[in-house]
């Protein structure tokens, strides 16, 4: 690790966030990992789709804040005859990206490392068919076949770790973002009385399930609550948007403006650039013609919820790791912060 | 009635659903028979906007009536009445029809294959050039289905739009069989659900359970959709006719689910991360009673029970299929077994909810 001016909150948080087991649609580890994080904040409670909803309390318009907890994991759908596990792709990401990734089986507790079948011309092809992934589990043929389960699914399961400025981990799309949002509820030593506290908002938090399967738990969440604004909190990958140029590492937190599905609500979008002034932050703007945050279920949950999106910018690996810079992460950490103790003004439904 | 308790899959129902049309938008004739079935068996039955045909149940009290006060969770039982097929989409100077597909049906199983076309059942034949006059290299091509036709043997537009309209859907024209343990039938794909929720609802169940028939499955699970946030259950389970992965020469562990060996359970699908913990309950009630079941191959298909789950706020949902060899083609198996089993399971599925669902 490279000597660094202070010690965070983020240094032990992170790690513990990105390692935790959590496919989409089974996010038992994050939740207990989060639920843990957030002990004492409010109230917390798993829903039907496997949601962590905490309730802040506070008086004023209601504001949720979100991020999935879920990343893209694989489910088994055979074990071959010699001890492999074939299977399918939980969540997006492609094939290729999976192959050399370190892989937690939920159930049996068996690790293993996804290999490929590469074509028999010998010539190598990014394009992958997850057809030819396979989890090779070093149980052999007659122990994987008992141990290994159809249906069984596996996380990414890659130690994090900092390189320089960067952290380096599996799922961090999006435990930066639970992370942010946990470092910023917790506050710089006081809790809940500094960052969620002397609220001027009913501050709901939900950690999401299901958004790599579509966006599935914030849906269901938002509608529970149905709040006045909300503010989705997840990363956006280097290359990914035609703003000013394109986002990069270390230069602050992103303001979505575009995504697939999604245009931020103006009195949202405001309220965001509001808190990031008081807070000195220049975002940097993200525009992206695919892929996309919870933040288009959000907004189309009811008669329609005015939301923004946040986004911690990341770099792929081209691998099973995403890195993210840890200024950028510190900066999210105080754009939230700032977000909650401002008190939202906007009218429901004004536009 | 069984001695165990268990209700009887009903066959007769089976087949008089198989055989009656009801191809996506066009579920009535199929509903009109499960309504005059369910009539006297519910404590209410009603037609909701998109057609789904929805009945509520109330669990029995031990003194043999209807029991009031909540016992257990309310639970959404949810099969698709409507099919893949055709619709009519022009009628031609010379009498032919052309169509478009409603639903996912492979192309190549269409040329020379018989439907019934509209509520009167109009026959006709998929019709394509003969061989001799398919150039060579297009011999060995799969037509696509805009250059199929269906012809009634009319000579006319005239003489066609006598007997059928645009608008009008046709259904594989097959006639349902029993062989052996085997059923041969169109559209088990879901009336082998609808057939299982049927016979589940001839006793007062265990929970208190809303039946949903539901419409548009095929073309995006549409009706589903509508019928969950009507019915707000606590709980969903979704009945299926899903496909057999059985291919001769396909590596053994490949070839599941099969025929005969017990109801699916989906872990996963396209639209659908099956609820753990109803999961649990299923696989724990198949134990204690010893049922069969077998996985769904992960990863594929999707069913309404994506819908009903992410409704409101949520609905934690399950899938039991009974698997059925060519589903989405003019003739599907399934065995019989396999529906009784189908039915055994969630029966003693919604006793185990009944006792352990908080």
């Amino acid at each position: 690790m490279s000597p660094r001016s202070s010690a965070s909150p983020l240094d032990t948080l992170l790690p513990s966030l990105s390692e935790a087991y959590g496919p989409p649609g089974r996010e038992t580890g994050i939740r207990r990992a989060l639920g843990g994080a957030i002990r004492g904040l409010g109230s917390a409670k798993e829903d039907a789709l496997g949601n962590l909803n905490l309730s802040l309390g506070g008086k004023g318009k209601r504001v949720l804040l979100t991020a999935h907890m879920d990343a893209p994991g694989i489910i088994v759908t055979r074990v071959d005859p010699a001890g492999l596990a074939r299977v399918s792709i939980l969540g997006i990401v492609s094939a290729a990206d999976l192959i050399g990734a370190s892989v937690a089986l939920n159930g049996g507790g068996a690790r293993g490392v996804i290999g490929w079948d590469r074509p028999k011309d010998g010539k190598d092809s990014r394009e992958i068919d997850p057809d030819q992934l396979f989890l090779e589990t070093g149980l052999g043929g007659r122990e994987a076949a008992k141990r290994i389960a159809v249906g069984e699914v596996g996380a990414l399961a890659d130690r994090a770790e900092r390189i320089g400025e960067l952290w380096c981990g599996s799922n961090l799309d999006n435990r930066a973002g639970c992370a942010a949002i946990v470092a910023a509820l917790k506050g710089s030593g006081s809790p809940r009385r500094k960052a969620a506290g002397s609220p001027r908002n009913e501050l709901h938090v939900v950690f999401s399930a299901q958004s790599d399967l579509g966006a599935r738990g914030a849906a269901t969440s938002a509608f529970g609550i149905a709040p006045d604004v909300a503010v989705v909190v997840d990363v956006a990958f280097v290359g990914e948007s035609r703003g000013h140029g394109d986002i990069a590492l270390g230069k602050g937190p992103c303001v979505g403006l575009k995504e697939e599905g999604y245009l931020p609500h103006p009195l949202a979008l405001e309220y965001v650039k509001r808190a990031a002034k008081a807070a000195r932050i220049q975002p940097q703007w993200l525009i992206r013609e695919s892929g996309g945050s919870d933040a288009r279920t959000v907004r189309a949950s009811r008669a329609g919820v005015p939301t923004a999106l946040v986004a911690i910018p990341a770099r792929r690996t081209g691998g099973p790791r995403t890195l993210i810079h840890a200024a950028d992460l510190e900066q999210t950490v105080q754009l939230i912060r700032q977000i909650v103790t401002t008190p939202y003004t906007g009218e429901k439904g004004s536009r | 009635m069984r001695g165990n308790g268990v209700p009887e899959f009903r066959e007769d129902l089976l087949e008089s659903i198989s055989n009656a049309p009801g191809v996506s938008g066009g579920e009535e004739a199929v509903r009109a028979i499960l309504a005059a079935y369910a009539r006297d068996k519910v404590d209410s039955l009603e037609i909701d906007p998109m057609g789904s045909l929805v009945a509520r149940i109330a669990p029995q009290a031990s003194n043999g009536a209807a029991r009031r006060r909540r016992a257990g969770p309310h639970v959404m039982l949810c099969a698709h009445m409507d099919e893949v097929g055709l619709m009519i989409t022009a009628i031609e100077k010379e009498g032919r029809a052309r169509f478009r597909r409603v639903g996912g049906i492979d192309p190549r199983i269409l040329p020379g294959q018989a439907f019934r076309i509209g509520p009167s059942g109009v026959r006709a034949v998929v019709g394509s050039l003969p061989p001799h006059l398919v150039s060579r290299p297009d011999r060995e091509k799969v037509t696509a289905a805009e250059d199929l036709y269906l012809d009634l043997g009319a000579r006319s537009r005239e003489e066609a739009e006598a007997k059928i309209g645009v608008g009008d859907f046709a259904v594989f024209d097959t006639t349902y069989e029993a062989w052996g343990s085997v059923r041969k039938g169109k559209a088990f794909d879901d009336r082998a659900g609808c057939a299982v929720l049927a016979s589940l609802i001839q006793k007062r169940p265990p929970v208190p359970v809303t039946a949903v028939w539901s419409v548009q499955e095929e073309v995006g699970l549409r009706g589903a959709t509508a019928a969950a946030r009507r019915v707000g259950p606590d709980l969903a389970i979704v009945l299926e006719g899903t496909a057999s992965g059985e291919a001769p020469g396909a590596p053994r562990d490949e070839q599941y689910p099969a025929m005969g060996r017990g109801p699916a359970l989906t872990v996963q699908d396209r639209s659908l991360m099956a609820h753990a913990r109803l999961l649990d309950a299923i696989q724990g009630a198949a134990k204690r009673h010893r049922l069969p079941t077998q996985w769904k191959r992960p990863g594929i298909g999707g069913t309404d029970a994506g819908r009903i789950a992410v409704s409101g706020t949520g609905v934690p949902s399950a899938v039991v299929s009974v698997v059925c060899r060519y589903i989405h083609a003019p003739a599907a198996y399934l065995d019989v077994r396999d529906a009784q089993h189908t039915v055994s399971l969630v029966w003693r599925t919604l006793e185990s909810l009944r006792k352990e669902w908080p």
